[in-house]
């Protein structure tokens, strides 16, 4: 009787269906949202950006927003670009988003992770795809359905006494695939956007298969199993993200572009300033996997600089083992050949020295430092570690 | 960031199943000592108000609903400048202009939150009281004096932060929670949180704060809104001059 | 695109019911014990001890709440151990202490902690000094710092020291708007009487 019951209630709380106008596109200077949906999905975002705004997260970098938004113009062209606003919030993972009300939100981890302009755009035009496909409000309404069903379980787990956990579990997952299909739209517009916009288009698989590589790498790291992400599994927003590298390699080798200017230098010189902070912010997320992942992939593109070998040499003193101070100490040194000239490498050199039980030179080190700042915030602790 | 996904999940699967806990014993209103409103015609500024109001779904699920919340917006609004001139004051709400100040007042109203969950968590919330809140009547709290030094805020004497938040439950929300009641296992339909609060800007303490879980009063009518707002100034130190009764009510 | 997810998250964190606790109140005069250590202190005014518990280590003491003033007491975390109970151990494991640590690590293991466990983002370490914790050599420093659970900047002052290959450290945070400058003065206090 109980199933019958909940299957009833189920289907008389069926969400009805008002479909926007699909006709204008939102990115229209001056449109309006015209269903009860979009309205408040609007309401929100904007509630939301008077946030940004004003957020002490929000990196308010002109030089840096202007080179992100010009590069969204660029791929997505003026006319569609000109109403976006563009907000960089320092969180280091990646990810951006755009919301129904045209603002879209990069964060400071998805900065650190591209590596050239091409990539960047790649990003960018695959969430501007969101936004003009009016996907905000799609996804909205299939999780509303599946979070239905999981209350009725736990509705029925509660009278039954029996567990649902897995299938709540199940049922969550399903969520997710309804939102692959529009993913691979976005997908697909995006690389329209992208061969377009005159960037070679295979960065649009090369930003998913180091994603993928990365979150293989952080698994392996932390002692658990690689691969997972590529079966199909729960939870994955997007697409499996192997079968979306392919498909998007295969449309990259049809159009052949592939000899283009990713515009790597342009890129590098727009977030330099930012990277020695980014770099330390992830150095220190105590992910050793991903991060030396990442760092050989950043190192792969621009060779390894004094900065790249400082982060490693950080990431390794970090981690603490034996071999990984030993380790630490060659990354330092081959920062400075490198060229790397910020005084701290001295101390953190300093620091893994004494911790590998290497006295007298940890202490040449340190001295280093405090000949190079004698009034360093931390001059009195670093002394001490000499005279002890 | 699939982590995150998963986290995330967790928390609503939570809120999915959220069975209310048996109602502790909760105050609501707490006001300083012999507080009362400066004479004459005192001067409000009413900070951005947070009201939000959304349905929930068969799942618990909040969508966020513009037209119930700008018709909400509207009516608290008119409610609460009747319900002030009633009083005698004069209420404004807050514009930023050209003081370049959206951040600093943005700090403030992170802080006033965090000192109004605090009130809320360690002082009204009698369960988890703080042994010094508990033992003394007293109602200390402030944001620090530093407001006064706000362009934005000159020639005002108090501002005024309000922050309701309601989900209405839908049809599917109700039957469920009617059924689940057959089976002992307590949903809740709907969420009405609000909480005002009165900050003195000369001194930056919070002189009175008035905060419930469970509010009355549906803010998508004109009526409703009058009923919300004189919850929200229940305990509002009354009209000018006139003292209030000291401590936590 | 997770942002439908956090609206049902802020929907639930605004209607959770906060667990009985049994915050107890710490009156003026010795204390013994704290943190289930060799930490003891003499407050010359009261506080608060919460009964929650961040790790097994950890003891945490308030005048108004933890969010607006939190001295927090880390009595002695061994090597291989986190400073807190790891929220997400399988996909965001916190540092542990290791055996080789020197004092000047300890604010990189908070900081690391910080920004895994209270998704700090953005936290500066400003100024460090020799100091000594319970008659040991430690250090003592400042540091500032932002959660993007409640964008509140906060400042942070703390005494560390590793005996015997174990941590021991005392910090304050508070907002840096009033509460910092506040409640300074009673955490000096607290902290020069702090013995082990």
């Amino acid at each position: 009787m109980l199933p019958f019951l909940a299957a009833a209630l189920l289907a008389a709380a069926g969400p009805a269906a008002a479909q926007a106008d699909p006709s204008l596109p939102p990115f229209t200077l001056g449109y309006e949202p015209t269903s009860v949906d979009e309205r408040g999905l609007w309401m929100d975002a904007d509630e939301r950006e008077r946030r940004l705004r004003d957020s002490t997260l929000t990196v308010r970098d002109e030089a840096l927003n202007r080179y992100l938004k010009g590069v969204l113009c660029r791929t997505v062209g003026e006319e569609r670009c000109r109403g976006v606003r563009l907000y960089v919030v320092e969180v280091p993972a990646f990810n951006a988003n755009m919301a129904p009300n045209g603002t879209m939100v990069v964060w400071t981890g998805m900065l650190l992770r591209a590596r050239n302009e091409a990539e960047l755009a790649a990003v960018l035009g695959h969430e501007f795809a969101h936004f003009e496909l009016r996907h905000g409000l799609g996804g909205f309404k299939q999780r509303r359905n599946a979070s239905d069903v999981g209350a009725w379980l736990a509705v029925l787990g509660g009278l039954t006494n029996a567990g649902t956990g897995d299938l709540q579990l199940s049922l969550l997952g399903s969520v997710y695939q309804f939102n692959r299909e529009q993913e691979e739209a976005a997908d697909r517009l995006g690389f329209q956007y992208l061969a377009a916009a005159g960037y070679p288009s295979d960065a649009a698989t090369h930003v998913w298969q180091t994603l993928m590589a990365e979150q293989d790498a952080t698994a392996v790291g932390h002692g658990r199993k690689p691969k997972q992400r590529y079966a199909a599994g729960f939870f994955d927003t997007h697409p499996t993200s192997l079968k979306r590298a392919e498909y998007l390699a295969a449309e990259a080798g049809k159009i052949g572009d592939s000899g283009r200017d990713p515009r790597a230098a342009d890129y590098h010189a727009a977030i330099a300033g930012h990277l020695p902070q980014w770099l330390e912010a992830q150095v220190k997320l105590n992910d050793f996997g991903g991060t030396e992942y990442l760092l050989q992939q950043l190192a792969a593109d621009s060779g390894w600089t004094g900065e790249l070998l400082f982060a490693r040499a950080e990431l390794y003193r970090l981690r603490g083992n034996p071999r990984d101070l030993a380790a630490s100490v060659g990354f330092y040194r081959g920062a400075l050949s490198a060229g790397y000239s910020e005084a701290r490498l001295y101390r953190n050199m300093g620091m893994s020295l004494l911790r590998s039980g290497q006295t007298s030179e940890g202490h040449t080190a340190l001295n280093e430092y405090l000949r190079l700042i004698p009034d360093a915030s931390d001059a009195k602790a670093v002394r001490a570690l000499v005279e002890q | 960031m699939r982590n995150r996904v998963i986290g995330a999940v967790g928390v609503v699967l939570a809120a999915c199943v959220l069975v209310s806990a048996p109602a502790a014993a909760q105050e609501k209103t707490g006001a300083k000592t012999g507080f009362m409103l400066k004479p004459g015609a005192a001067r409000i500024v009413l900070m951005r108000p947070t009201i939000r109001v959304a349905s929930q779904s068969t799942g618990g699920m909040s969508e966020p609903n513009a037209d119930w919340t700008a018709q909400a917006v509207e009516n608290i609004d008119k409610a609460l400048r009747d319900a002030q001139a009633q009083l005698g004051n004069d209420v404004v709400s807050y514009d930023e202009g050209v003081s370049g100040e959206g951040a600093l007042t943005a700090q403030y109203g992170n802080l006033f939150s965090a000192v109004a969950d605090s009130v809320i968590t360690y002082q009204f919330f009698a369960g988890n009281r703080l042994p010094t809140k508990k033992r003394s009547k007293e109602f200390e709290w402030s944001v620090g004096p530093g407001l006064s030094g706000l362009h934005s805020l000159d020639g005002a004497d108090y501002a005024l932060f309000i922050n309701t938040r309601d989900d209405y439950g839908s049809t599917g929300r109700k039957v469920l929670q009617l059924f689940a009641a057959l089976g002992g296992v307590g949903i809740t339909s709907g969420v009405h949180i609000g909480y005002a609060g009165l900050v003195d800007l000369k001194t930056g303490e919070l002189v009175w704060l008035n905060a419930d879980r469970q509010m009355g009063g549906d803010v998508r009518t004109a009526e409703g809104a009058v009923k919300r707002v004189a919850q929200l100034l229940e305990g509002f130190p009354g009209k000018p001059g006139e003292p209030l009764a000291a401590g936590a009510k | 695109m997770f942002k439908f997810t956090t609206l049902a998250l802020s929907v639930a964190t605004m209607a959770a019911v906060p667990a009985l606790a049994g915050n107890a109140l710490v009156s003026p005069g010795a204390h013994k014990g704290i943190a289930k250590s060799s930490l003891s202190a003499t407050p010359d005014g009261e506080w608060n001890r919460l009964g929650r518990r961040d790790g097994k280590f950890v003891e945490l003491w308030t005048k108004d709440g933890d969010s607006l003033n939190k001295v927090t007491f880390f009595g002695g975390v061994p090597a291989g151990e986190p400073l807190f109970r790891e929220a997400d151990k399988k996909n965001r494991p916190l540092p542990k202490v290791s055996g080789t640590m020197l004092m000047t690590d300890i604010p990189t293991l908070l900081e690391s902690s910080y920004r895994i466990q209270f998704n700090v983002n953005r936290i500066s370490i400003d100024d460090q000094e020799p100091a000594t914790l319970g008659g040991h050599p430690g250090l003592k420093f400042r540091y500032t710092f932002v959660s993007a659970d409640d964008e509140v900047e906060r400042k942070g002052e703390a005494i560390g020291a590793i005996v015997k290959d174990r941590v021991f450290l005392v910090s304050y945070e508070a907002p840096a708007i009033y509460f910092f400058e506040k409640d300074l003065p009673a955490f000096h206090q607290l902290a020069a009487t702090l013995k082990m």
